[in-house]
């Protein structure tokens, strides 16, 4: 069903055009832990007009902009020109594993007093006790 | 009369006036902080500076002034003073930048904050920025009692609370320490304030200092809906602003009328708004099986109609309790007496007071300002400081002015002021009277309900009415007998003639078997005992509805439209500020709409209509706000009654001053400050 989806859908790993360009032009530079393919243009071909070699990602699954990782996202955005697949990085223990946003899914951050947080309803003006009977 | 002339315009005061009242009677506004009308003047503030014209070529503290301390012209004209001149201004800016120095910039984390006189002053007299590049002085905070908190930094003190508590509340708890930019306010060992009056120094307080503890960062003033109400804590029916936000009561404030508060209430009327909130009955309820279950209104009466067809008209019967409105009684009398029994009363600490006595035998007939007309004062079975905080206070004031004699029959008490003691019991009554010289041209004798609960009451009542007699007290244009209740609903009831008819039964024979079918209107000091169905209408959960077989949820007294009637007769009105939790009605209604269920429906549909019918049969409670006088005789005939009493010792009825209803028996402050004043008053943990 991959090519059906590659005809009619780009946020499904790109579309015929994404991929036939990647075939003829792009290079393999490695991938993330979500396994998001990361190219850039083959042999470090720099673009005439822009002046630097083009880089690109082809995502696993839904096309998630946010689902790239700190690192591969300095090297996508020319921050860095070295691939976190050649950098020995190692994550201090305080630093999180890195995560896509969550806005729209069911670990979308739920503010304070929020209902969808707690499934109950916060303390608010006017509430009272009411008295139940013991016997 | 003084004339003057104050900004050109011409006044004529009394000589003893101060300037700035002087000024006020002109329609010039003077700032103060440390002057309040109703305390001594200490003139420590300087914030009421005027110019007088005349005299010292200085600015005058107009509080400390008085008119007939001004000198006429060179040619005999007024005095002339002015408020509004170059010199007052430049004058009371420097005394507002003196007390910003020390002031600290907390009005946005301040509760005072919309209802602050600094603020409002340093809005017409404060400079914007300041001089002062120096360190702002440092206060610890104080220990002054569950019911203020203090932030002593805010303090610039004016004094007005160690004056309140030491010549109003009469109690000298708090008091200044330390000199200049070190004084501190405090009450010396950090002990709690002994004072059943101590919440209104937060009210006094001019700036942040002193605020009401339990309402701490809850609200601002300005998210508050305000509604006039009517206290129903004790007897003096205290007009009170009961502050709302939303559904909720968030706090209750005094209202001024010199008549009966003047401007200040007691700690349990200010503080009992969270007992509003705990224990609520907020559902109907059936004991089905020995255990009660909620219900729906129609299946509580449904049972209650089926317990009424059982039962024989004359073993119906109904209590009312302390709290209730007039309007709740009347229509619970209007249900009894359609199912035909007399069986009802409204005095369930089986007080011996009657109709048949006449009006003029349960009122405060000298009425609460007349004490300060009074000469002598004779207080009997009674602890005005428990049972009536704010007329205690009015009887200080009188005691005050001096040329006070106050006696005293009964338990020892700290009254705040000095009395002579005649005896525990009701045999010091004669000897009081021979002791009493007969040239008082106004003596009182106040009654308490200790002297009327016992058995022998009625007598009690009858021997102080000769007593009344025999020392002058009742003459024309002055009726010095007073009945000092302890329950709000109690002169409205007997008002109403909410007591047993002919053969019917009294509180104390209702409760112990002498009725099968029992409606209890929220009384909740009474035991009922086993045997009798009993309908309790009532706001908490307490003794009442634990025995009750059926629970018809009630509104409390914020929570619905209502007139009480004080001790002296003062037909009060108090409006709905907040609704009935859950399911619960207001008492009227639910009695309308039982009746319609018993098929003996009432002839009203609103609440004006009830009062229209109320009106009708008791004319006086058309006048709202007025008290309708009693007529003196019928006191000399309940005086010739005569009787042998008994020569126990007069109790005393309120034994803890802030556990005394059942709102403040839910409430977790007033449970704090019953422990504060049983553990004698010490410094609380830290």
């Amino acid at each position: 069903m991959i090519w059906l989806q590659r005809f009619f859908s780009w946020w499904q790993g790109g579309t015929w055009n994404t991929f036939w360009h990647t075939r003829r032009h792009g290079e393999l530079v490695g991938h993330d832990e979500f396994g998001n393919a990361y190219y850039r243009t083959r042999g470090g071909k720099i673009h005439p007009d822009l002046g630097f070699e083009r880089r690109w990602v082809i995502y696993k699954g839904e096309s998630e902009g946010s689902s790239t990782p700190t690192g591969w996202f300095g090297w996508l955005h020319h921050i860095v020109d070295t691939p976190p697949t050649d950098e020995n990085y190692q994550p201090r223990e305080w630093q999180k594993p890195f995560r896509a946003n969550q806005t729209g899914t069911p670990n979308a951050w739920r503010p304070q007093g929020s209902l969808y947080r707690s499934g109950q309803r916060p303390a608010a003006t006017g509430d009272y006790e009411a008295w139940t009977p013991g016997s | 009369m003084t004339k003057l002339i104050v900004d050109g315009i011409e006044v004529d005061v009394p000589a003893e006036f101060t300037l700035l009242q002087a000024c006020e009677q002109a329609g010039k506004e003077i700032p103060r902080f440390c002057y309040h009308e109703r305390l001594s003047i200490a003139g420590n503030c300087r914030m009421c500076l005027v110019e007088v014209k005349g005299g010292p070529p200085k600015p005058t503290a107009s509080c400390a002034m008085s008119v007939r301390d001004l000198r006429p012209g060179p040619n005999g004209e007024p005095p002339v003073v002015l408020t509004n001149s170059p010199m007052v201004k430049k004058a009371r800016e420097g005394v507002m930048e003196f007390i910003l120095i020390n002031h600290p910039l907390d009005c946005p984390i301040c509760d005072q904050g919309g209802e602050c006189d600094l603020q409002d002053q340093a809005m017409a007299y404060g400079v914007d920025s300041s001089r002062f590049a120096e360190n702002k002085h440092a206060v610890t905070d104080k220990y002054i009692g569950p019911l203020v908190k203090t932030s002593m930094n805010r303090c610039i003190h004016c004094t007005r609370c160690v004056r309140f508590t030491a010549e109003i509340a009469g109690t000298s708890d708090m008091g200044a320490i330390g000199r200049g930019e070190d004084m501190e306010i405090t009450t010396y060992l950090q002990t709690a304030m002994t004072s059943e009056l101590s919440g209104n120094i937060a009210d006094i307080c001019p700036v942040g200092a002193l605020l009401p503890k339990p309402q701490n960062f809850r609200a601002r003033p300005w998210e508050l809906n305000k509604t006039p109400g009517v206290d129903v804590m004790d007897a003096v029916g205290s007009n009170i602003r009961i502050d709302t936000r939303g559904r909720e009561v968030m706090r209750i404030l005094p209202r001024v009328n010199d008549a009966v508060n003047e401007e200040w209430i007691s700690d349990k009327t200010r503080q009992v708004v969270d007992g509003l909130k705990r224990q609520r009955l907020d559902r109907p309820y059936v004991r089905e099986n020995g255990k009660l279950r909620p219900a729906s209104w129609t299946e509580a009466f449904a049972a209650i109609a089926a317990r009424a067809k059982t039962v024989a008209p004359e073993k119906i019967g109904a209590l009312a309790g302390d709290l209730v409105s007039v309007e709740e009684m009347f229509a619970l009398k209007q249900l009894v007496e359609a199912l035909g029994s007399r069986n009802m009363d409204c005095r369930q600490d089986g007080a011996k007071l009657h109709p048949q006595f006449g009006r003029a035998s349960w009122l405060f007939n000298t009425t609460i300002a007349g004490i300060e007309q009074a000469d002598a004062l004779l207080i009997v079975g009674s602890n005005p400081r428990r049972e009536a905080p704010v007329l205690n206070a009015r009887i200080r004031k009188r005691w005050r002015a001096g040329n006070f004699a106050i006696g005293l029959i009964g338990e020892k008490a700290d009254l705040t002021y000095d009395y002579a003691y005649f005896g525990a019991g009701p045999e010091s009554i004669a000897e009081f009277v021979s002791k009493t010289p007969k040239d008082i041209a106004r003596p009182m004798i106040l009654v308490g309900q200790g002297a009327l609960t016992r058995p022998d009451g009625a007598v009690v009542l009858a021997a102080l009415a000769k007593a009344a007699h025999d020392i002058g007290a009742i003459k024309d244009g002055w009726n010095g007998f007073n009945v000092l209740h302890t329950a709000a609903a109690r002169v409205g009831g007997l008002d109403i003639g909410f007591t047993p008819g002919e053969g019917g039964h009294c509180a104390t024979a209702m409760s112990n078997g002498g009725v099968d079918l029992l409606f209890n209107l929220g009384a909740d000091e009474i035991d009922v005992a086993p045997g009798a169905y009993v309908v309790y209408i009532g706001t908490h959960g307490d003794r009442g509805a634990h025995r009750a077989d059926v629970i018809l949820p009630g509104a409390a007294y914020p929570e619905m439209s209502g007139l009480y009637v004080n001790t002296e007769g003062r037909v009060q009105r108090s409006d709905r500020a907040a609704f009935p939790p859950g399911d619960a009605r207001e008492g009227w209604a639910i009695f309308r709409a039982l009746s319609d269920a018993l098929g003996r429906k009432l002839p009203f549909d609103s609440l004006g209509e009830l009062r229209a019918a109320l009106v009708a049969a008791h004319p006086h409670f058309g006048h709202v706000d007025e008290i309708a006088p009693a007529d003196a005789g019928s006191i000399k005939d309940l005086a010739a009654l005569g009787g042998a009493f008994d020569k126990a010792p007069f109790g005393h009825v309120v034994s803890d001053f802030y556990l005394t209803n059942p709102i403040a028996r839910a409430s977790a402050v007033m449970a704090e400050c019953s422990a504060v004043a049983a553990g004698g008053y010490k410094q609380a943990a830290e």
